[in-house]
C-alpha cells in the first residue's frame, strides 16, 4: 500500500513567505538608500551649487568693483570720483544681497571662521571706499586715488581670493559627494543583482516543488482511476454472471419443474375423471396457473438474461427485444441495420444489449417521445449502435448527473475499449452512439 | 514636417483666412529715397560698422508732413575711398520726396549712429543731434530750412565716445529739452580688440572685449547751452554699454523716467527723483535681466501700454538666441517678461532685434509691434546653420486676448524680406491716419513702407505743441476715453534704436468714431481736457490755448 500523500501547501506557502519578505527586506533596503541618496543631493549637491551660484555673483560684483575702481584710476572720465558712488551703491546692494544667501546656503562643513573672515573682509572693504568717497567728496581725489591704489584694489584682490577657494572648496565637495553617490549607485546595483539572484533561486525552488508534488498527485490520481475502472469492470462482469446463472437456474430448473407438474396435471385430468368432475375443473385451473407461472419464470428469465443472445447472438436479440419494448411501452421503434456483423463474443454481446436496453428504457422514461430509432451498424472493424430520439432531450447536455444508468453505460463501453457519445440530433432530443472495435478476440469462435 | 510645424501651420492658414485690414507697399524708390548705408568697413571689422545707423521722422519745415532722415557713417580716416553723409528727405507732400541734404547744411562727414530730433531752444523749429562715434553734433534748426551746427557753442564739444541712442526730453520740468546720450564702450581703432569666431579670420565682437561707457545727461540750461549732469544725477556709470534708450512715466509722478538697454550688461531703469536725480531701479522692478537672471544683448527699447492697461510696458529686443523681453507692467510695480511665456519668445529667440517699437498699425485700438532683425557679422552663417546675416523683421500684430501674431509674412511689399535691420522709426507721411514704417539696414539701403489700409477702423492723431512746456511737448501724456475704453500715448523722444519716430500721436478706435473724452497732461504739469472729437482727423492742441482740428490727417 502506498504512503498517504503530504500536502505541498505547507511548502508552497513557506516559499511564498520567503519570496515576500525578500521583496519587503529589499525594497526597505532600495528605499533607505533612495533616501540616503537624496539626503546627498539635497544637502549638499543642490545647497552647494546653489551656494556656488551665490559665490559667482559675489566673484561678478568683485569684478565690477575691480572695473569701476581702474576706471577711477585711469582718470580718462571728465568727472569727480564721487561720480562713481551711485555705481558702488548699486553693486553694494547686489553684494549684500549674495552675501546674505550665500551666508544661508554655505555649506554645513564650512568652518564658521572662514564665513566671518569673508563677512568682515567686506565689511572692512566698504569701509575704506566709504573713507575714499568721503576723501573725494572733500576734494582730496589724489588721496582717494592713493587709498584705491594701495588699499581698496589689494583688499578686492584678497576677497575675490577668498571667493575663489569658497568656490574650490565647494567644488570638492561637489566631487566627494558625487564620488559618494557613485558608490551608492554601485552598491545598489550589486544588491540588486544579488536580490534578483536569490528571488530568482527561491522561485525555481519552488516551482520545482511544484511541479514534483503536482506530477505525484497525478500518479496517485491515475492509480484510482484505474482501480475504480477494474472494481466497475468486475461488479459487471459479476452482475452479468449472477444475472445469467439466476436465469439459466430459472429456466432450468423451476421450468424443468414446472413443465413437470403441469404434464402431471394434464396425465391426471386425462385419467378418467368425469366430465362433469368439479375436480376436472379445478385441475384444469391449477394447471392454467402452473402454466402461468411457467411463462412469468421463462420471460423472467429471459428478462435477466436473454438465451436468445446466447442462442442467436446480438442481431437475434434484437430482433427479440424491439418488438417486446413496442409493445410494453407503445414507443415505435424503427430498426435499421447496415452491414453485416460478424457473430461477437457474448461478452461483447450482452454488454451492446444493457447499452441498449438502459438507452430504450431512459428513452421511455424521460423523452417523452412516440418515435425511437435503432441503428446497428456493422463493419468488419467496428459496431456501431445508435439510439435516436426526438423527444425533449437532455436537460443540459451533461449526461453523467443522470445516474447510475448512464456511468454503467460508459463503463460497459470502456469495457469494450469502445466510446459512447450523448449528443443532440438537429430535430432535438438524444441521440446515443455506441461504437465498439472489432477486434479479432472479440469477434465470436476466435 | 514636423506636428508643431503643421499645428502652427494650420494656425498660419488660420490667420491668413481672417484679413488684415492692411498691407504694406515698398515704396522707397518711388518716393525718391536713394539712400544706402555707409559702415566705411574695409575688412578690418571694426566694431561700430556693424551696429549703425539709425533714422527718424521729423516735420523740420513745420509744413505739418514729416519729413525723414536718414543716418550716415562715413569711410575710415586712412581708407578713404568716397564721401558719405547723412540724408535729409523734404517730404512734397504727394508722396514724394526731395533730398535736401545739402541745402540744409547737413552734408557733413561724420561716423553717425543715432538721431534724436526736438526743438531745444523753443523757437518753434525741430533740431537735430546726431549721435557718433566720436565727437556727436547738434544742428539748429534755423527756421529757414537750414542747419547750422552748434556743437561747440552749445558746450557739447570735446566729448568724444562711442555714442548711440540718444533722447530730448526734459527732466527737470524747465521748459526746456534736456540730452541723453546713450554711450556703446571705450572703443577707438586704437583700441580695437581682435575677436574671431573661427579662431582665424577677424569678426566682430561682443561688448565683453571692451569695457563700458557711462551714458551722458546735458542740462539745457535755456540759453542754448548744456551743462554736463552726468554725475550729479546719478546716471554716471561707468559698467554700462548702452545701445537703446526710451522714455516713460514708471511711477506716473510726472517726472519722466528712462530706460536704458545694455549689451550684456544689466539694464537700467533711472527713476526720476524729481530733484534732479535719478536712481536705478531696474533689478527691484524686475527689467534689468532675463526671466534667469541673465544679463541679455540689449539693443532697442520701446515702451507702450500694449495691453491697454493704462500701466507701461517695455519690450527690449536682445541676441539671437535670447528672444526679446516683453517686460509687462503689473499694479504692484514690477514688471513680468511675458516673452517666455508667448508666441513672442519662440518666434525672436533666433533673431539679432535692433529696432523696435509699439504702433497701431491696423488702428484697432491695440498696439502692435514691430521689430527689425539682422545679426552682426556676415559669416555668421558659416559657423551656424540656423542663424543668417539677414533676417526678416516681425510685425505683431496684437489681437487683444488671442495675443500677438507675427504678420510680417502677409502684409506684402516685400516687407518680409530677410535685411540687416538696424533702425525702425514710425511716421504718417502720407497724412492718410494710419502710420508707415521706415527701416534702415547696415551697410545697405533705407526702406520705405506705406501703409494701405483696407478695413474701416478710425484713428485719431494728436500734434501737441508745448507753450510753458518744452515747444514739442515731449514728455506729455494723452489719454482718450472712447465707448467705455481707455488708452494713452506719450509724446516721445527716443526709443526704438538709434531712431526716433514722429512726435504726433496716433490712436487707433476700432470701429468707433468719436473719442468722448481727451486728457492731456503737459510737462509742465497742466492738464487739459477735451470733449467729444470726431476721429478721422488730426487736433493740434496748443498749451493753454486749446485745441484746432485740421480737415483730416
Amino acid at each position: 500500500m502506498r504512503k498517504s500523500l503530504a500536502s505541498p501547501t505547507g511548502r508552497l506557502l513557506a516559499g511564498l513567505a520567503f519570496t515576500l519578505a525578500a521583496v519587503a527586506v529589499f525594497s526597505w533596503y532600495a528605499l533607505r538608500q533612495i533616501a540616503g541618496l537624496r539626503d546627498l543631493q539635497t544637502q549638499t549637491v543642490d545647497r552647494n551649487r546653489r551656494d556656488s551660484l551665490q559665490l559667482l555673483r559675489i566673484q561678478n560684483d568683485l569684478n565690477a568693483l575691480a572695473l569701476a575702481m581702474r576706471d577711477m584710476l585711469d582718470n580718462t572720465e571728465p568727472y569727480p570720483l564721487v561720480a562713481w558712488k551711485a555705481q558702488f551703491e548699486r553693486i553694494r546692494i547686489d553684494l549684500e544681497d549674495a552675501l546674505r544667501l550665500e551666508a544661508r546656503f554655505a555649506p554645513a562643513s564650512r568652518e564658521p571662521e572662514r564665513q566671518q573672515y569673508l563677512a568682515n573682509s567686506i565689511a572692512q572693504f566698504w569701509r575704506s571706499a566709504d573713507e575714499m568717497f568721503a576723501l573725494a567728496a572733500r576734494g582730496d581725489t589724489e588721496g582717494a586715488r592713493r587709498l584705491i591704489r594701495n588699499s581698496l584694489q589689494a583688499q578686492q584682490a584678497a576677497i575675490t581670493t577668498t571667493v575663489a577657494r569658497l568656490l574650490v572648496s565647494n567644488n570638492e565637495a561637489e566631487e566627494q559627494a558625487a564620488a559618494q553617490i557613485q558608490a551608492i549607485y554601485r552598491r545598489v546595483e550589486r544588491d540588486i543583482y544579488l536580490f534578483l539572484a536569490a528571488i530568482l533561486a527561491a522561485v525555481t525552488l519552488t516551482s520545482l516543488y511544484l511541479i514534483y508534488s503536482n506530477r505525484r498527485v497525478f500518479e496517485r490520481l491515475e492509480t484510482l482511476s484505474a482501480q475504480r475502472s477494474d472494481l466497475s469492470r468486475k461488479l459487471i462482469t459479476v452482475q452479468e454472471q449472477v444475472l445469467r446463472s439466476v436465469s439459466r437456474e430459472l429456466h432450468d430448473e423451476f421450468g424443468q419443474i414446472l413443465t413437470a407438474v403441469g404434464a402431471l396435471l394434464r396425465r391426471a385430468e386425462m385419467r378418467g375423471l368425469p366430465t362433469d368432475s368439479p375436480l376436472k375443473e379445478q385441475l384444469h385451473e391449477v394447471r392454467e396457473v402452473v402454466q402461468s407461472a411457467l411463462d412469468k419464470t421463462r420471460s423472467l428469465s429471459q428478462m435477466l438474461h436473454p438465451t436468445v443472445l446466447d442462442d442467436g447472438g446480438l442481431e437475434k436479440a434484437l430482433d427479440w427485444y424491439l418488438p417486446l419494448f413496442e409493445k410494453q411501452t407503445g414507443i415505435r421503434v424503427r430498426y435499421e441495420k447496415k452491414g453485416v456483423c460478424p457473430a461477437v463474443d457474448d461478452r461483447v454481446g450482452i454488454h451492446v444489449y444493457r447499452v441498449l436496453q438502459e438507452a430504450l428504457n431512459n428513452l421511455a422514461r424521460h423523452s417523452r417521445a412516440s418515435e425511437a430509432w435503432v441503428r446497428l451498424h456493422c463493419s468488419p472493424e467496428q459496431l456501431t449502435l445508435e439510439v435516436e430520439d426526438h423527444g425533449v432531450g437532455m436537460p443540459d447536455g451533461a449526461p453523467t448527473r443522470r445516474g447510475i444508468g448512464l456511468v454503467a453505460m460508459r463503463e460497459r463501453a470502456e469495457l469494450l475499449h469502445g466510446a459512447i457519445e450523448f449528443a443532440r440530433p438537429p430535430e432535438g432530443g438524444t441521440l446515443v452512439r455506441l461504437r465498439v472495435p472489432l477486434t479479432e478476440g472479440s469477434r465470436n469462435g476466435n | 514636417m514636423t506636428r508643431r510645424e503643421f499645428l502652427f501651420g494650420g494656425a498660419a492658414w488660420l490667420r491668413a483666412a481672417a484679413p488684415l485690414g492692411f498691407s504694406f507697399t515698398d515704396v522707397t524708390a518711388q518716393a525718391g529715397i536713394r539712400f544706402v548705408h555707409n559702415s566705411g568697413a574695409f575688412g578690418r571689422k571694426y566694431l561700430p560698422e556693424t551696429l549703425g545707423s539709425g533714422c527718424a521722422f521729423l516735420d523740420y519745415d513745420n509744413d505739418g508732413w514729416q519729413d525723414i532722415l536718414l543716418v550716415n557713417g562715413m569711410d575710415w580716416p586712412g581708407h578713404k575711398r568716397r564721401r558719405t553723409t547723412l540724408r535729409l528727405y523734404r517730404n512734397n507732400r504727394d508722396g514724394t520726396f526731395t533730398d535736401v541734404t545739402r541745402q540744409a547744411g547737413l552734408d557733413v562727414e561724420m561716423y553717425g549712429m543715432g538721431v534724436a530730433a526736438g526743438d531745444f531752444n523753443n523757437d518753434g523749429f525741430t533740431d537735430i543731434f546726431i549721435s557718433c562715434v566720436g565727437q556727436s553734433r547738434l544742428f539748429q534748426n534755423t527756421g529757414k530750412g537750414t542747419f547750422v551746427d552748434v556743437t561747440r557753442k552749445a558746450g557739447l564739444a570735446g566729448r568724444e565716445g562711442f555714442s548711440s541712442s540718444a533722447l530730448w526730453f526734459d527732466y527737470d520740468r524747465d521748459g526746456y529739452l534736456d540730452l541723453f546720450v546713450c554711450n556703446y564702450v571705450k572703443w577707438s581703432p586704437e583700441l580695437d580688440v581682435f575677436c574671431s569666431m573661427d579662431g582665424k579670420n577677424k569678426s566682430y565682437c561682443t561688448p565683453e572685449a571692451y569695457r563700458g561707457a557711462t551714458c551722458w545727461l546735458f542740462r539745457n540750461r535755456g540759453d542754448g547751452t548744456f551743462e554736463d549732469v552726468t554725475a550729479r544725477s546719478g546716471i554716471f556709470d561707468s559698467s554700462s554699454k548702452s545701445l537703446g534708450v526710451a522714455m516713460l512715466d514708471d511711477d506716473d509722478n510726472g517726472w519722466v523716467d528712462l530706460f536704458v538697454a545694455n549689451d550684456t550688461q544689466p539694464n537700467k531703469l533711472y527713476r526720476n527723483n524729481g530733484d534732479g536725480t535719478f536712481q536705478d531701479v531696474a533689478v527691484r522692478v524686475g527689467v534689468a535681466f532675463s526671466e534667469d537672471g541673465k544679463a541679455r544683448a540689449g539693443m532697442g527699447v520701446d515702451v507702450g501700454d500694449y495691453d491697454n492697461s493704462g500701466l507701461p510696458s517695455l519690450v527690449v529686443t536682445n541676441f539671437d538666441n535670447e528672444m526679446l523681453g516683453l517686460y509687462r507692467g503689473t499694479r504692484r510695480g514690477i514688471y513680468i517678461d511675458q516673452a517666455p511665456r508667448t508666441n513672442v519668445g519662440r518666434i525672436t529667440r533666433r533673431s539679432l532685434g535692433f529696432g523696435c517699437f509699439f504702433f497701431d498699425v491696423d488702428l484697432d485700438g491695440f498696439l502692435d509691434l514691430l521689430v527689425v532683425n539682422g545679426h552682426i557679422d556676415e559669416g555668421i552663417r558659416a559657423l551656424r546653420r540656423d542663424v543668417t546675416y539677414a533676417q526678416a523683421p516681425h510685425l505683431f500684430l496684437n489681437r487683444a486676448k488671442e495675443g500677438f501674431q507675427d504678420v510680417a509674412p502677409e502684409v506684402g511689399g516685400g516687407f518680409a524680406q530677410p535685411k540687416v535691420g538696424r533702425g525702425a522709426a514710425f511716421g504718417d507721411f502720407d497724412r492718410d491716419g494710419d502710420l508707415d514704417v521706415l527701416i534702415t539696414t547696415n551697410n545697405g539701403p533705407a526702406y520705405l513702407y506705406r501703409n494701405d489700409r483696407h478695413n474701416a477702423n478710425h484713428g485719431i492723431r494728436f500734434q501737441l505743441v508745448g507753450t510753458k512746456s518744452n515747444r514739442d511737448a515731449i514728455g506729455a501724456t494723452v489719454r482718450i476715453e472712447y465707448g467705455g475704453e481707455t488708452s494713452w500715448r506719450m509724446v516721445k523722444s527716443g526709443s526704438s534704436y538709434l531712431s526716433q519716430s514722429e512726435l504726433p500721436v496716433t490712436f487707433g478706435l476700432g470701429r468707433r468714431d468719436r473719442v468722448d473724452r481727451v486728457l492731456i497732461r503737459w510737462p509742465s504739469g497742466r492738464t487739459e481736457e477735451y470733449k467729444n472729437l470726431r476721429a478721422g482727423r488730426t487736433y493740434v492742441c496748443t498749451e493753454g490755448r486749446g485745441v484746432r482740428a485740421l480737415d483730416g490727417f
